[in-house]
């Protein structure tokens, strides 16, 4: 009975310290990752900034017209029509398809159908 | 039996011992329980160390999300000149990497002070080439600058933050009570190498992120008018100018362009001349554009009509002892002729017809004289004298966009009242703030300051300003597929040396909507001092045209004529 109480005193003091050295140990380890955090994010911060640099509007102007030599569409080579979802009644079960009518614009090309 | 001497032995042993166990008891006894307090302070002053932290500064973003400002952490290099040995070796390293000259880096290093900055907010390429340079007494350590990645775009509206992440101009300097980064003090838990270990508690104890301002502005459509302005202003070798684009039905500007431009990301040096926002801080005599708000004021209150006639007086007419020209001899003709042929004589004759309370009364309704209370720092109300000060000729001068001072934005935002129907709006250039986990702070929604004029004027005069264009002096406004209303106008401005009206120097502008039946954009164009030719409708319409052309296309407005083009069927293009 003694012996026993012994041992569980022991090992009670021995769980507390372990507990106290996990404490510390993971400290570190959360600071590292902090630091690792920061690291990050301000990777993810230069990126951004280029990104957004290279992305600018002046650049791709620049790019489109000077690198690749494009033009920007001459009037009546871009046409925009009012989008209606479904085709009037009278082109069905005549055989007729409408028009595929593609938008120049980033959105995906749409057709109606 | 143990013999009685080893017995003794043992005692002294044991006794020593035990003394030894009295000391460290009495000196645990003594630090534990007597000295406890004082050095639970003292031990904490050495573990804990409390340091402010500014939390970054939120960015910029334009309508869709694109970045237009951001803060990012860049290195600053400093030196500890007491701990360096060999200062011109150190100089000849960092010499390479910093693009300075090793002289200038010497020089600084073998300063009699604890602490030098080498130099400051570098290049983060350059940073990491430092880091692989290990240097005794030389440190690195991330300070937060401000990024512009678009250059030039939008500086005007954008302003700029000073060296401490302050804003200076502009949004910046508006929003920056959302912007700037939280200021906390975090206190650190250190070991006994100086190491940061996990603080007493678990909070988070990261000062926040400022908040995120996304705005009315689209990036593409600022570009638009940035580059049509610009090259407006080279080929007309022009002072100067400004393009302002607005949503009518809510006042959101959609792009805001004063032209020559300036690089917030380089703006030591740059005079405040450069950078203030001279849409909204500088007032101009408009001339004819004024011309709409005096026709929409007579047909409010119907002294005149469309096709009520008026004489032009050949062209020339005497108004308190000083003569009225116009810019071609005009006999009878229509009301709507007097603003589609922008007649000076007409358009005079009109506000005498109104007279000069109700014509006053009618120019502040617009919003003329007082501020538009758009969310950009330093606008002005601009100058519209009270009719007691005025003198005999004022009524004519103001007829004709003369003796009153407007700002573009006053201009363009009462002709989006026109547009949209009746509903003078408050402008604005902030839609949304959010925090850094993306929820909303604030929410801004269209804001009506009142409704001048009556749905029914609206119609009548928006089918005249659409003759402007048509068949009137704005015909360069004109873009194909699309009604366009609008207005030119040609100011003279006042020569500063002799205090009168300059011959050769003048404001050319145009302002109008697109489409007039159902308006998406208002745009006001103002060349300031044009070298090549004077008129609004050759300067200014032009670029009115290209603005509006490119924006509509770019929002997928579509055509309301039909499409000449043959489209071809599915069936068509199969055919051999």
């Amino acid at each position: 009975m003694k012996t026993l109480t012994v041992i569980a005193a022991m090992a009670l003091l021995l769980l507390y310290v372990w507990e106290r050295v996990e404490i510390v140990r993971i400290g570190y380890q959360v600071e590292r990752l902090k630091i690792k955090k920061v690291a990050l994010e301000r990777e993810r911060d230069e990126l951004q900034v280029k990104l957004s640099a290279l992305t600018s509007p002046e650049r791709i102007a620049r790019v489109a017209t000077g690198k690749l030599g494009l033009v920007p569409p001459e009037r009546g080579q871009v046409i925009l029509v009012n989008i209606k979802p479904e085709a009037p009644a009278s082109y069905r079960g005549r055989g007729l398809t409408m028009p595929e009518v593609k938008l120049a614009r980033n959105d995906p090309m749409w057709k109606v159908p | 039996m143990v013999a009685a001497p080893r017995r003794g032995r043992c005692i002294v042993v044991a006794l020593v011992l035990l003394a030894g166990f009295v000391v460290v008891l009495f000196r645990l006894f003594n630090l534990q329980i007597l000295q406890a307090a004082e050095l639970t302070v003292k031990a904490d002053r050495q573990h804990r160390k409390a340091i402010s932290v500014q939390g970054p500064r939120g960015s910029i973003f334009d309508r869709n999300g694109k970045v237009l400002a951001i803060n990012m952490d860049v290195p600053s290099v400093f030196g500890v000149p007491a701990s360096l040995d060999d200062p011109s070796g150190v100089a000849r390293h960092l010499s390479p990497v910093l693009h300075v000259r090793a002289g200038e880096i010497e020089r600084k290093l073998k300063q009699e002070r604890s602490f030098v900055w080498i130099a400051r907010k570098l290049d983060p390429e350059q940073g990491r080439r430092l880091e692989h340079m290990p240097l005794e007494g030389i440190g690195v350590v991330m300070e937060g600058q401000r990024f512009y990645p678009k250059g030039p775009l939008l500086s005007h509206v954008l302003g700029f933050a000073g060296m401490d992440s302050q804003g200076l101009e502009g949004i910046e300097r508006r929003y920056d009570p959302y912007l700037r980064g939280e200021k906390q003090m975090v206190v650190l838990q250190r070991d006994a190498l100086g190491r940061t270990v996990f603080p007493k508690g678990l909070h988070d104890q990261t000062p926040s992120t400022g908040h995120n301002v996304i705005l009315t502005i689209d990036e593409v459509i600022q570009y638009i008018a940035e580059k049509e302005l610009e090259e407006a202003v080279t080929a007309t070798r022009a002072k100067g100018g400004i393009v302002i684009v607005m949503e009518p039905r809510t006042g959101a500007i959609l792009a805001m362009a004063v032209n020559p431009r300036f690089d917030p990301n380089a703006v030591q040096g740059i005079s405040a001349d450069r950078w203030r926002n001279r849409a909204l801080t500088d007032t101009y005599e408009p001339g004819s554009t004024m011309k709409i708000f005096v026709a929409a004021a007579a047909l409010e209150e119907k002294v005149m009509e469309p096709s009520t006639l008026v004489y032009g007086e050949n062209g020339h007419m005497v108004v308190a002892k000083t003569v009225i020209h116009d810019h071609e001899r005009m006999g009878w003709m229509t009301f709507a002729q007097v603003v589609q042929r922008s007649s000076n004589i007409g358009s005079v004759k009109t506000a005498t017809a109104l007279g000069e309370e109700r014509l006053y009364r009618w120019l502040r309704a617009f919003g003329f004289g007082e501020r538009t209370e758009i969310d950009l720092p330093g606008e002005v109300a601009g100058l519209v004298k009270e009719p007691r000060d005025w003198g005999r000729r004022s009524l004519a001068s103001i007829a004709i966009g003369q003796e009153i001072g407007v700002t573009p934005l006053q201009l363009v935002t009462a002709v989006a009242a026109i547009a949209n129907g009746g509903w003078l709006m408050k402008p604005h250039t902030v839609s949304e703030i959010r925090d850094e986990k993306g929820r909303v702070v604030v929410h801004v929604s269209p804001q009506v300051r009142r409704q001048p004029i009556s749905p029914e004027s609206v119609r009548t005069l928006s089918k005249i300003l659409e003759g402007v264009v048509t068949h009137g002096t704005g015909s360069k406004a004109a873009v194909p597929g699309y009604r366009v209303a609008g207005k030119t106008g040609t100011a003279q401005k006042i020569d500063p040396r002799t205090g009168a009206y300059s011959s050769n120097l003048s404001v050319g502008s145009f302002v109008g909507y697109v489409p007039a039946e159902d308006p998406r954009l208002a745009v006001v164009v103002v060349i300031d001092e044009p070298q090549t030719e004077a008129w609004g409708g050759v300067v200014a319409a032009p670029v009115f045209r290209r603005v509006a052309e490119q924006a509509l296309q770019y929002l997928g407005v579509s055509s309301q004529e039909p499409v000449k083009l043959a489209m071809t069927s599915r069936s068509e293009m199969a055919r051999p």
